[in-house]
């Protein structure tokens, strides 16, 4: 029973431990089942520990602009699958697929990114 | 003026007699080097279920719970507030730790929060009188290739995995790590905490070894979100 019980809470609230994914927030917040694109313009690049964050301006279907909180893994982890923070700047465009948070709100976890130039970069840092 | 890298020369050999030694024949098998977690998972992956106790099970599913339905800003898991992840979820970061051997212990130097872990393998026990820590007290003793380490004197403030599988303050970890490739580290971790399951159970984790790789500062505190 215990052994039924411990792989229904296991398969109910933890599919996305099958999928790797950074830890600081915790990724069970978020769908990682369900990733989404996005394209948006970079507000603003936090190149910070312990996550780098990324705003971007996203236009919707009306035009409105909201914003989004892209999170990836550290600088450190990020610089060792050929991240550069000059890489990204306030102004650019940028295509991002990420695991969008469950409650609803603009904030999602990076899974990969892709620059304006085409470069394409890995968000979690370890591949 | 030539003579001078020779007396060099024979001072290194004096105290290091045969330094140009594989890690496959040192007395005690050489686990230095940069090592990061193979593959990462959410879950420990336990080789049979972790037999937790009805009031750990609870526990569990309220943790399942909470964190599937949480603002990505609240803190449930206790490294999103930058508590450290104990032992073993330390090592199973996706970052990468360093060990050096020294005479007398072995060290750890991670990179997740930089947090340090020293080993003690000069014969010693565990103090009688522990105060429980994060990351508890840990000795260490070779059976062959295999480093065998014990660590007791843990807090209940850490998870062991980020699906957030409790322990108590009864915890006690062995862990069985070997070379089983130049490159790759076995570790093998048995849980055995009466207070939170039904009996030891065991799980086994594999890192790479980065020789490439230097341990950065992570100043987890330095913009963190969460409250």
């Amino acid at each position: 029973m215990m052994k039924r019980v411990f792989f229904a809470v296991v398969l109910i609230g933890g599919i996305a431990a099958l999928r790797p994914i950074s830890a600081h927030h915790s990724s069970s917040s978020y769908d990682m089942e369900h990733p989404v694109n996005v394209k948006g313009v970079v507000k603003n690049m936090e190149w910070t520990n312990p996550h780098v964050f990324i705003f971007l301006d996203v236009k919707d279907d009306s035009g409105a602009v909201e914003e989004w909180r892209v999170e990836g893994n550290s600088p450190n982890m990020l610089t060792r699958v050929g991240w550069r923070k000059e890489l990204i700047n306030p102004g650019e465009t940028l295509q991002v697929n990420g695991a969008p948070a469950k409650n609803g709100s603009k904030v999602m976890r990076l899974i990969s990114l892709t620059l304006a130039s085409g470069q394409k970069l890995d968000g979690q840092g370890f591949k | 003026m030539a003579a001078v890298p020779l007396v060099l020369f024979a001072q290194t050999a004096t105290h290091h007699p045969n330094p140009i030694r594989s890690w496959a024949t040192l007395p005690n098998p050489d686990f230095s080097g940069v090592w990061f977690i193979e593959e990462y998972h959410r879950n420990l992956l336990p080789n049979e279920d972790p037999p937790l106790l009805p009031a750990a099970l609870e526990l569990f599913k309220k943790v399942q719970y909470e964190s599937a339905h949480h603002d990505p800003d609240v803190a449930i898991d206790p490294t999103e507030r930058c508590i450290p992840p104990g032992i073993p979820r330390t090592e199973l970061q996706p970052f990468p730790w360093e060990l050096v051997q020294a005479r007398d212990r072995i060290v750890q130097i991670f990179e997740y929060q930089s947090l340090v872990r020293q080993i003690f393998t000069d014969g010693r026990g565990h103090p009688s009188d522990l105060e429980p820590t994060y990351m508890g007290h840990s000795t260490g003793k070779f059976e062959g290739n295999t480093l065998v380490i014990d660590t007791v004197g843990f807090n209940d403030k850490t998870w062991l995995d980020p699906m957030g599988l409790p322990h108590s303050d009864a915890m006690h970890v062995i862990e069985r790590m070997r070379r089983v490739d130049h490159d790759t580290l076995e570790n093998t971790y048995t849980i055995d905490d009466p207070k939170t399951y039904a009996k030891p159970w065991t799980a086994t984790k594999t890192f790479k070894l980065h020789s490439d790789w230097s341990i950065k500062e992570y100043v987890c505190t330095e913009n963190n979100t969460v409250k």
